[in-house]
């Protein structure tokens, strides 16, 4: 864009932020008050940076809070640095020379957005914008019609503008519009009647059902993936994901050369496949089921837990509320007391018997905390020991069921052995009537290389299901040591936060009292 | 005849006799024993009394003993009934009674002799009892036997067939009397229909109506003479618990326990000592039974209070109620009805404290027992000779009781009297009721109390009863209860006063549900506002004074304190969000108080201070850091900032003035619906039912509306009905079609048949034209010829003739002309009418 007066580009220092700041801060009285304390850029809620003539936006970042921001009518070639305003539902960009869309990734509060006459190309770059109503991208360069689909995510949009770009010469802009964006109320500033709607609906039917069974396949794909995703979050969390099929089995046989290779010998095929597969298959589901029910015996201990744990706190919170409720009833009454007592050795009295209430208060809220924490302590060191005996059952039971497993590699490995030397022996024999492939062939060079070879594949098989029966192990203690390290954080925390808490309070009476005694000191 | 009963009386008397005696030492002795307690008991009466009179003697007024003895004798005076009532023979007007009210018959006065016959034995066996109560004397002086006076009726309300609504009625219906001598039964006893009449009565009045109905209605019911307490005697209600106040006991659930969980905290431990506690609870103990002692002698004093003091005339008051014996109607236990309150008792109760005597329409009993324990161990089995002594022998007994070894012989000796004597039994038959039939019309039921209004006093309740419809708000039943014996608080209409409103919420914008007030305070709790408001406290100061006459405005109060509380808004953080806010308006300064995070015992507070300072150099100081008091749970940075602060105080002032106008909004609002309620209030209207024809106007007017237009209907239709031609018709052989010629003839024989008609009835009236005319001629001639000699009242009265005479003439010209003028008219009009005739019309067209 070309300006008409002719001006610096400037930057965006502190001093021009400190100025629009405090000439667009309080007013009036509260205005004095402002230049007197200052106001910190994290308070501010709006800013107004229009006709700056600014280049580049920079040095924003401390206005954490900022809701509205003004950068009309700048030179601003490039959005950035915006990334720190998160809590922005107003932003004004209109009149800039902005070519692309970009840098909005953060403001996922953002309501309305004014990108008027700019030269912007594209719609692009706005899916962190959910909550986005209002989008004016007036005067801009857009041309192809088009990419107006791609509004149709911000179910909250209700307000376009679009005029001054090429495609609002476009004959069918408006129709095209009202199709594919139907719950657009105001475009370009009109409000769209249901008659128009209705034609548009009818004109694009065809391409908007497409598009929208399109957009429904794609959403049920994401669902199902969702839902798929959770499944394993479930399984993962029962440490036994993927047990309940062959997925162990065959990540036993995918890095296993000789194995694969031993697998054509004949009869080993049926070995593997009818007696060894199937069986070491049963056994994984067992595991997979009983990690489930573990799993949910496990999440009942723990809310069963946790529930009574809020009890107690709930109940020990509602006491000391009590408590501190009595006490303000009386305080009020003693401080307006001592206030009106004019006897000096009254007051006196009467001071010291309120100091004695207040270290009571204090007596007895952290008597009530005390014996919380006490009694939260010894239910979680039940809880600890119970958990970790499930925890513990549940590793053994897995292991015997692993054990299981080993059996019956074992014992593949014995069959494949067996096999595999009465095969060598026939073929030394030269009595081999099958063909072997060629690379089958040659590990019958001789014992050793046939025992090894079987011994590898065997190795490899152990080799994966210890591996397996490690991770969960290891998940399943891990697990239960980060619980039991959380929970006894948290407790820690609470109590802490509760001790502060009553000291604060206590100390604040205590200086209300004191101040109560000043005052009449001075008095 | 009469010797005859007389001497199988007698000899029935003999029997008695024997009996008597037998009964007579028991008696003695236990009169004796009872005598003694008599004069103990009035002792005892003196010395409770003579105390009090010592006191009396001791005090020195005061202002305030003044003050106290005029209020507890306006007390004492408001427990007396208003006016002495009577109800005297003079009262009575007994020139219309029936016969049977002013003689008696022969049969009647056999029954007075039997009677006397009875009471003179009595009176010689039993000296020291008191004479029996037999034959009272009834409205117009003549002695009637009390069991004559019993006229079962049935009456035709379905409400009246049940004891309980029955003695309700009753009691409802008749205005009590005290008897005239509390200590004898009354000299006259009224039949009940005069009793019904003047719709008051005495005691015996009472129980001899109640006792007519509830014989009628099936019960095996008893008038009872005897002996009750001061309270049931005066119909004294002030120390019983009004019936309708008695709330049914509340069954508490208690609720589930829910099984103690797995990871339940377990209690601390007890730290503290055992003995301690032992000791403690022991001083606990002492103090409690020191509190339950205090307690008692409270309540006891308290009792005493209520109880005043002892009756000396306690046992001797006469006294007359219901006894029902259980069998018929289904009644399983016999019980007594008090007919004053209606009130059904149990035969032990305290309240009676002996019967005399107790008769139903058909016999006479008189107790033989010893009333010593009041009626607690009297056996009400009729049948049983030494306990009840008969005056009657014919009549059937309720009951005997068989299984009692000792009455055997005496039944037999019964059997055999019964036996010997059975033609003569009928003659010992109670004669028939002297008293009309008992009547109660529809209004006088429906009125129920006299005037239809009644108002009975119970222990620290009121109830008052109405008729229906004689309120013209439609009150019918009021209950006012006390909380106390004494003081009598009222609420009323005025504005600033006690008073509780509850709203729908639904229906109002403000969500209002209830606005309670006391002359300093109002208080308003909501529910479901988008503020979150829920309580609204606020104290108002005593009015200003005007100081000048400027405007008939109101002058509302000043507000000294408004509390208000809401509920948790979801939408903000805890610890921003107000649950209390007091606007101290006189002080200028607002206390706020936070809702408690979920996690947190204590809430945050700020107070606001507003002081309007100068500093040193003259300038307004805005905000001070000690204007603001502020203490967070969780400090945070932005709201130290004064302009925070500031910011706070500036919208805080502003609500503080919404609040204000929305008291103030408030308050009028009161105003407001006082005015509409009482002008409610005035302005009502009964819908009566459109089935009470007697009061429903319209549905009467409509009713005679309808029974107008029916009379008119069926006058119309008879008219319609008048043939002319039948007289004719009648002439021709029935069954047959007219000819045409037969029609003519018949119309033409009509026709003549009235104008020889009309004719007759012209040369009538012109015959008796002409007699007049005559008479009058001869008394002109008569009078002209004894002008001279008449009196002057001979003279009137012929004048008197002459004008008489004169208009008479003139009627009968006028009556000649008008035939004149009309009989043409008619005699076309029939003509016309017999050519449209039904009958006649095919055969005449055609001649026409």
């Amino acid at each position: 864009m070309n300006r008409l007066y002719d001006m610096e580009p400037r930057v965006m220092d502190d001093e021009m932020l400190k100025l629009a700041v405090g000439e667009q801060g309080p007013r009036e009285e509260a205005g004095q008050l402002a230049k007197q304390e200052g106001i910190l850029f994290k308070d501010v809620l709006s800013l107004q940076l229009d006709f700056q003539n600014i280049l580049r936006i920079d040095n924003l970042w401390q206005f954490e809070s900022l809701q509205k921001l003004q950068l009309d009518n700048n030179i601003i070639e490039k959005i950035e640095g915006l990334e720190n305003l998160t809590h922005l539902v107003w932003l004004d960009l209109s009149f800039n020379n902005i070519e692309a869309i970009e840098g909005l990734d953060t403001l996922v509060n953002l309501e309305d957005l004014s990108l008027f006459n700019n030269r912007i190309s594209k719609i692009d770059s706005l899916d962190a914008l959910v909550k986005l109503q209002v989008l004016s991208l007036g005067n801009n360069h857009i041309g192809n019609l088009m990419n107006v689909i791609y509004l149709r995510r911000f179910k909250a949009l209700r307000t376009l503008s679009l005029s001054g770009n090429p495609v609002a010469e476009d004959e069918d802009y408006k129709m095209f519009i009202c199709a594919y964006l139907p719950d657009l109320v105001y475009l370009d500033f009109r409000r769209l009647d249901d008659h128009m709607k209705e034609l548009a609906e009818m004109k694009h039917q065809y391409s908007i059902d497409e598009l929208k069974h399109r957009e429904n396949l794609v959403q049920a794909r994401l669902e199902d993936e969702q839902a798929r995703r959770e499944e394993l979050e479930e399984h993962k969390a029962a440490f036994v994901e993927q047990l309940n099929g062959t997925f162990l089995f065959d990540s036993m046989y995918t890095e296993d050369v000789e194995g694969s290779k031993l697998s054509h010998l004949p009869g080993v095929g049926e070995l593997l496949e009818f007696t060894y597969k199937d069986k070491f298959v049963i056994i994984c589901l067992n595991i997979f089921e009983y990690g489930l029910k573990q799993q949910e015996k496990r999440k009942a201990e723990l809310d069963n837990f946790m529930e009574c744990v809020q009890e107690a706190i709930q109940e020990n919170q509602e006491q000391g509320k009590l408590k501190i409720a009595k006490f303000e009833e009386k305080h009020l009454l003693s401080l307006n007391a001592i206030r009106e007592e004019s006897e000096l050795s009254n007051i006196e009295a009467k001071i010291v018997q309120y100091s004695e209430d207040i270290t009571e208060l204090f007596n007895v809220l952290m008597t009530l905390e005390m014996q919380l924490m006490e009694q939260l302590e010894e239910t979680i060191n039940m809880f600890e020991r119970n958990i970790i005996d499930l925890v513990g059952l549940f590793v053994e039971n897995v292991q015997s069921l692993m054990a299981q497993c080993r059996d019956l590699e074992n014992h593949h490995h014995e069959k494949l052995l067996e096999i595999a030397i009465n095969i060598l022996e026939k073929i030394v024999k030269g009595e081999m009537d099958e063909d072997l492939p060629d690379d089958v062939r040659s590990l019958f060079v001789d014992k050793d290389t046939i025992v090894n070879a079987v011994g590898a594949s065997h190795d490899i098989h152990l080799l994966k299901i210890d591996n397996r029966e490690d991770e969960l192990v290891t998940r399943v203690n891990s697990w239960c040591t980060h619980l039991l390290d959380k929970i006894h954080k948290d407790e820690i925390m609470r109590n802490r936060k509760r001790v502060k808490e009553i000291n604060q309070y206590v100390d604040h009476v205590q200086s209300e009292l004191d101040s109560l005694e000043c005052g009449d000191l001075l008095d | 005849m009469v010797q005859a009963v007389l001497k199988a009386t007698s000899s029935l008397d003999s029997q008695r006799h024997a009996r008597m005696e037998v009964l007579k030492e028991k008696v003695e002795e236990e009169e004796a024993a009872e005598r003694e307690e008599a004069a103990e008991r009035a002792e005892r009466g003196e010395k409770t009394k003579r105390p009090m009179e010592v006191r009396r003697g001791e005090t020195t007024m005061t202002q305030e003993m003044l003050r106290d003895l005029e209020r507890k004798l306006s007390e004492i005076e408001v427990s007396v009934p208003e006016k002495i009532l009577t109800f005297t023979k003079d009262t009575i007007d007994t020139s219309k009674l029936p016969l049977s009210y002013q003689s008696n018959t022969l049969k009647e006065e056999h029954l007075l002799q039997v009677a006397d016959n009875f009471s003179r034995q009595y009176s010689h066996l039993c000296p020291d009892r008191v004479p029996l109560f037999l034959h009272p004397l009834n409205e117009c002086e003549v002695p009637k036997f009390v069991s004559t006076t019993i006229r079962p009726t049935l009456m035709p309300y379905p409400e009246l067939y049940n004891w309980d609504t029955c003695a309700q009625f009753i009691s409802d219906f008749l205005s009590m009397v005290p008897l005239p001598d509390p200590l004898k039964p009354p000299l006259y006893l009224y039949s009940s229909t005069t009793v019904l009449k003047y719709q008051k009565g005495n005691c015996f009045d009472f129980s001899t109506l109640l006792c007519s109905m509830l014989i009628g209605a099936g019960y095996d019911a008893y008038c009872v003479n005897g002996y009750g307490s001061r309270d049931l005697c005066y119909m004294d209600l002030t120390r019983e618990v009004c019936p309708l106040t008695m709330k049914p006991k509340e069954t508490v659930k208690e609720e589930e326990k829910a099984p103690p969980k797995k990871y339940a905290i377990k209690p601390p431990r007890d730290l503290t000592s055992r003995f301690e506690q032992e000791q403690e609870m022991k001083r606990q103990e002492a103090i409690k039974a020191e509190e339950e002692n205090r307690r008692k002698q409270e309540e006891a004093r308290l009792l005493e209070q209520e109880n005043a003091k002892t009756d000396p005339l306690h046992g001797l008051r006469v006294h007359s109620w219901v006894l029902v014996l259980s069998g018929k109607r289904e009644v399983p236990e016999s019980f007594f009805i008090d007919p004053f309150t209606a009130r059904s008792y149990s035969t032990q109760d305290d309240h009676f404290l002996g019967i005399e005597s107790l008769w139903n329409h058909k016999n006479y009993w008189v107790n033989m027992q010893d009333c010593w324990n009041c009626c607690k161990e009297l056996v009400f089995d009729l049948g049983d000779p030494v306990r009840w002594e008969y005056l009657l022998l014919g009549t059937d007994k309720p009951f005997l009781s068989l299984t009692e070894e000792e009455d055997e012989g005496m039944n037999d000796d019964d059997d055999v009297e019964n036996l010997g004597k059975e033609d003569e039994d009928k003659s010992f038959d109670m004669p028939p009721s002297w008293v009309e039939q008992i009547e109660i019309s529809p209004e006088a039921f429906e009125t129920r109390c006299p005037n239809g209004k009644k108002v009975i006093q119970y222990k620290r309740a009121k109830l008052e009863k109405w008729a229906p419809y004689l309120n013209n708000n439609g009150l019918v039943c009021r209950l006012t209860t006390y909380k106390d014996l004494e003081l009598h608080s009222y609420k009323s209409m005025q504005p600033e006063m006690d008073r509780v409103m509850e709203f729908y919420e639904t229906a109002r914008v403000d969500g209002l549900i209830k606005r309670e007030e006391t002359p300093k305070t109002m208080t308003e709790y909501y529910h479901g506002r988008p503020d979150f408001l829920s309580y609204r406290h606020v104290n108002f100061g005593p009015r200003m004074k005007k100081l000048a006459l400027n405007s008939a405005e109101s002058n509302p109060r000043p507000m000294v304190k408004i509390t208000e509380r809401f509920f948790r808004n979801p939408a903000k953080p805890a610890n921003e969000d107000v649950a209390e806010r007091v606007f101290l308006i006189a002080e200028e300064r607002i206390q706020l108080r936070y809702h408690c995070r979920s996690d947190h015992i204590t809430a945050n507070k700020r107070e606001f201070l507003r002081r309007m300072e100068v500093d040193s150099k003259g300038n307004k100081i805005i905000m001070t850091p000690d204007m603001c008091i502020s203490f967070e749970v969780e400090p945070m940075e932005h709201t130290k900032k004064l302009l925070y602060q500031y910011e706070a105080m500036m919208k805080l002032k502003n609500e503080e003035k919404l609040s204000r106008h929305q008291a103030w909004e408030s308050e009028l609002e009161v105003l407001e619906i006082l005015k509409l309620r009482e002008e409610e209030e005035e302005a009502h209207t009964l819908t009566i039912s459109i089935y009470d024809t007697k009061r429903n106007e319209k549905s009467k007017e409509y009713r005679e509306a309808m029974e107008r237009v029916l009379h008119e209907e069926h006058l119309r239709q008879v008219e319609a009905q008048l043939d002319y031609l039948a007289p004719f018709l009648a002439q021709l052989p029935p069954g047959e079609k007219l000819t045409r010629w037969q029609a003519v003839r018949l119309k033409e024989e009509c026709l003549n048949d009235f104008k020889q008609r009309l004719i007759d009835k012209a040369n009538l009236i012109q015959a008796r034209f002409e007699k007049e005319t005559q008479e009058l001629q001869k008394q002109q001639q008569w009078y002209q010829e004894n002008q001279v000699t008449l009196t002057p009242e001979d003279e009137d009265l012929y004048l008197s003739y002459c004008s008489q005479a004169m208009f008479r003439i003139r009627i009968l010209e006028q009556r000649l002309s008008r035939h004149k003028e009309l009989a043409p008219l008619k005699y076309l009009a029939l003509e016309e009418k017999l050519y449209k005739d039904p009958r006649l019309v095919e055969l005449l067209k055609v001649f026409v």
